[in-house]
C-alpha cells in the first residue's frame, strides 16, 4: 500500500512531539547524575514505559520476524527465557537491588569499590566494545524495514545527484534521536520513551490483529506445520551478482529443542540471566529508579512484555513466509530479514500504515536514545573520569558526555553502513552482547556474593569471557559459511572462561597472596 | 503430530493471545500511571529546595 496524506501526517505529528517533549527536559538538567540517572526520581510505570521502549527498536523487530519467519512460533522461545529471567530477578532482587543500594551510575563504578581501579576501566572497555558493536546494525536494519514498508526504492536522483534513500533515511532519524538525548539526557529519553512506549504499543496491537485477521489463525497453525513437515523452500535473494540465493525452509513451528537445538537453548537461558543483571541499558533503569523496591516492580511488570516482544514480531514473520510461500515466492530481492516489512506493505491499509510506520519509528527512536546515552555514560563515567588528574566543572562533564553521544552517533552511521552480517541477526547481537555479558555477569555475581573473589580473578573473568565472541567475529567473518562457529559455542564458552577465569584466577592471586578485594555487599554511596 | 508437538502448539497460542492482551492493557494502564509519574517527577525536579545531587 501506498503512503497516504495521512500517514505522512500522523508521522510528521508524531515526530514532532517527540522532539519538543525531549527538548524541554533540558531545563531540568543541573548535574551529570540528572543527565545519566534521570536524578534518580524514575517511578514504576515511567520506568516500565521505558524500559519496554528502550528493549524494543526496529532491530528488535526485524530479528524477532526473522527468527519467526525461520522457526515459526518456536523462534519466540527467547522471549519466553527473557520473561522468565526478568521474572526471577524481580522477585528474587537478585544483583539488582545491591546494585541499586551501591548508589553508582554505571555497572564498572561498582567494580573499583571492589576490585580496584584497573578493574573498572577495563570492565568499562569491553562494556563500550561489546555495547556499540551490537548496537553497530541497528541502523543497517532500521531502514532495511522503513524501506520495504513504504516501497521506497533504494535511490532517487534530483538534479543529477544520486541519494540513497535508506542511509539518508536513517541518519535524519538519528539526529532528530541526537538532538534531545545529547541535550536533555536521561530525562529526555524517559519522557520519549513514554510517548514511544504508546504510539509502539499501539502499532504492535494493531498490526498483529491486522496479520490474525489477514491469515487466520487455524490457518496460521496448520499452515506453518505444513511448510515445514513439506520442506517448502523459499530462495533468497543473492547476496551477490551471479551467485545463486540461499533456500530457507521452516524448522520445527513449535518445538524450540527441535527447531534450534537444546545447547542453543541452553545458551540462551543463561544469557537472559546475564542480560536482566547486567546488560548496561537495562540496568540503567535500574539505577534510575526511586529505590530498589521500585526497580524490582518495574522488573516484575515488565517482565510478560519480553514474550510479545519475540512472539509478535515473530508471528508477522511467519505469515510472511505462508504469504510468499503461496505468491510465487521472494523475488530477487528479498530475504528471511526483509520478507516481513515487505509483507506487511501488502495486509496493513492506507491510514493504519501510518501508525504502524510511527510505531516503529518509535521503536527505534527509543532504543537509539537509550543505548547512546548509556554507552556515552560509560565511556565518560568509567574510562575516561578515572583517567583524569582532577575532576571536571559540572558543565565540563555534562559537555564530555553530550559530545561523547554526538559521537558514537557518528560512528554508527559509519559502521552500519559497511558492517555485513555474518549470519542471523539475533546470533550477531547476542554473541556480539555477550562479549561483555559473560564476564561481567561473572564479575557481578563475584563482586556482590562471593567474599573470595579479588582483582586477578576479576582480570581474568573479563579477559577470558570476551575471547570466545571475539573470536566468533572474527573468524566467521573470514571463513567459508560451512567452517564458521556456531553461536551457541561461541556463546557457552564465554560463559564457562568468564566463570573460570573468576574462580582460578581468585584462588591463584590468594595463594600468591596478591590481588585487591575491597567489602562485599557494603557499597553504600 | 506428536502430543509434545500439540502442547508446544496450545503452548504458543497462549502466548501469542496473551501477550496481545497485555500489550493492550498496559497500553492503558501505563499511559495512565505513567503520565502522572511525569507530572510529579517534572514537579521534583523544579523544586527550588531541591539539593543539588552529587556530581560525579
Amino acid at each position: 500500500m501506498p503512503l497516504a496524506p495521512i500517514d505522512w501526517l500522523i508521522i510528521a505529528v508524531y515526530l514532532t512531539g517527540c522532539i519538543i517533549a525531549g527538548v524541554w527536559m533540558k531545563r531540568y538538567v543541573r548535574s551529570v547524575e540528572d543527565f545519566a540517572v534521570a536524578g534518580r526520581e524514575m517511578d514504576i510505570n515511567l520506568g516500565v514505559a521505558s524500559l519496554a521502549a528502550t528493549e524494543l527498536g526496529i532491530v528488535t523487530v526485524m530479528y524477532t520476524a526473522q527468527a519467526g519467519f525461520e522457526h515459526g512460533p518456536a523462534g519466540a522461545i527467547p522471549g519466553v527465557l527473557g520473561f522468565l529471567a526478568m521474572l526471577l530477578v524481580g522477585l528474587t532482587g537478585f544483583v539488582i537491588v545491591p546494585l541499586r543500594n551501591a548508589g553508582v551510575i554505571t555497572i564498572p563504578e561498582l567494580f573499583e569499590k571492589r576490585f580496584g581501579t584497573r578493574v573498572r576501566w577495563l570492565a568499562g572497555l569491553v562494556v563500550i566494545l561489546g555495547g556499540v558493536l551490537n548496537m553497530g546494525i541497528f541502523l543497517r536494519l532500521g531502514g532495511d524495514f522503513l524501506v520495504h514498508v513504504t516501497g521506497l526504492p533504494a535511490t532517487y536522483t534530483i538534479g543529477g545527484v544520486e541519494v540513497r534513500c535508506l542511509e539518508l533515511m536513517m541518519t535524519g532519524l538519528l539526529c532528530i534521536v541526537l538532538v534531545y538525548t545529547a541535550l536533555g539526557g536521561m530525562l529526555s529519553v524517559l519522557i520519549t520513551d513514554y510517548l514511544q512506549f504508546l504510539v509502539m504499543g499501539l502499532g504492535l496491537v494493531i498490526t498483529s490483529v491486522l496479520v490474525l485477521w489477514n491469515t487466520g489463525w487455524t490457518e496460521f497453525i496448520s499452515g506453518v506445520w505444513n511448510a515445514f513437515e513439506s520442506g517448502t523452500e523459499l530462495v533468497q535473494a543473492s547476496p551477490a551478482a551471479g551467485e545463486p540465493g540461499k533456500a530457507v525452509t521452516m524448522k520445527h513451528p513449535f518445538n524450540p529443542f527441535e527447531s534450534h537445538g537444546v545447547w542453543w537453548v541452553v545458551w540462551q537461558a543463561m544469557l537472559w540471566v546475564a542480560v536482566m543483571t547486567t546488560w548496561q541499558t537495562t540496568i540503567a533503569r535500574v539505577l534510575s529508579a526511586k529505590d530498589a523496591t521500585t526497580a524490582k516492580k518495574v522488573y516484575r511488570r515488565t517482565s510478560f512484555y519480553f514474550v510479545g516482544r519475540f512472539a509478535l514480531p515473530g508471528l508477522w514473520g511467519a505469515a510472511a513466509f505462508l504469504y510468499f510461500a503461496s505468491h510465487g515466492g521472494l523475488g530477487s530481492e528479498l530475504d528471511s530479514l526483509t520478507a516481513m516489512p515487505a509483507y506487511l506493505r501488502h495486509v496493513v491499509p492506507t491510514g493504519l500504515i501510518g501508525i504502524v510506520l510511527a510505531a516503529m519509528l518509535a521503536a527505534e527512536m527509543s532504543t537509539d536514545s537509550g543505548y547512546l546515552l548509556t554507552w556515552a555514560t560509560v565511556i565518560y563515567n568509567d574510562l575516561i573520569s578515572p583517567c583524569l588528574p582532577r575532576p571536571l566543572s559540572s558543565k565540563g562533564k555534562l559537555l564530555t558526555v553530550r559530545l561523547l553521544v554526538v559521537a558514537i552517533g557518528i560512528f554508527l552511521v559509519i559502521y552500519g553502513l559497511w558492517y555485513e552480517l555474518p549470519g542471523s541477526a539475533w546470533d550477531y547481537l547476542a554473541v556480539t552482547g555477550n562479549i561483555y555479558l559473560a564476564s561481567l555477569f561473572a564479575l557481578l555475581v563475584g563482586a556482590l556474593y562471593w567474599r573470595a573473589a579479588n582483582s586477578w580473578g576479576a582480570l581474568a573473568a573479563i579477559v577470558l569471557g570476551a575471547v570466545g565472541p571475539i573470536t566468533f567475529l572474527v573468524v566467521n567473518a573470514v571463513v567459508p559459511k560451512e567452517s564458521q562457529i556456531p553461536a551457541e559455542w561461541a556463546g557457552l564458552a564465554a560463559f564457562i572462561m568468564a566463570f573460570g577465569g573468576l574462580v582460578i584466577g581468585s584462588y591463584l592471586a590468594r595463594a600468591l597472596g596478591r590481588g585487591y578485594s575491597g567489602p562485599v555487599g557494603k557499597h553504600k554511596a | 503430530m506428536t502430543l509434545l508437538d500439540t502442547l508446544f502448539q496450545w503452548f504458543w497460542t497462549a502466548m501469542i493471545f496473551g501477550s496481545i492482551a497485555w500489550y493492550a492493557v498496559l497500553l492503558l494502564y501505563v499511559g495512565y500511571h505513567g503520565g502522572r509519574e511525569i507530572l510529579q517527577m517534572t514537579k521534583d525536579l523544579s523544586e527550588p529546595s531541591r539539593k543539588e545531587p552529587g556530581d560525579r
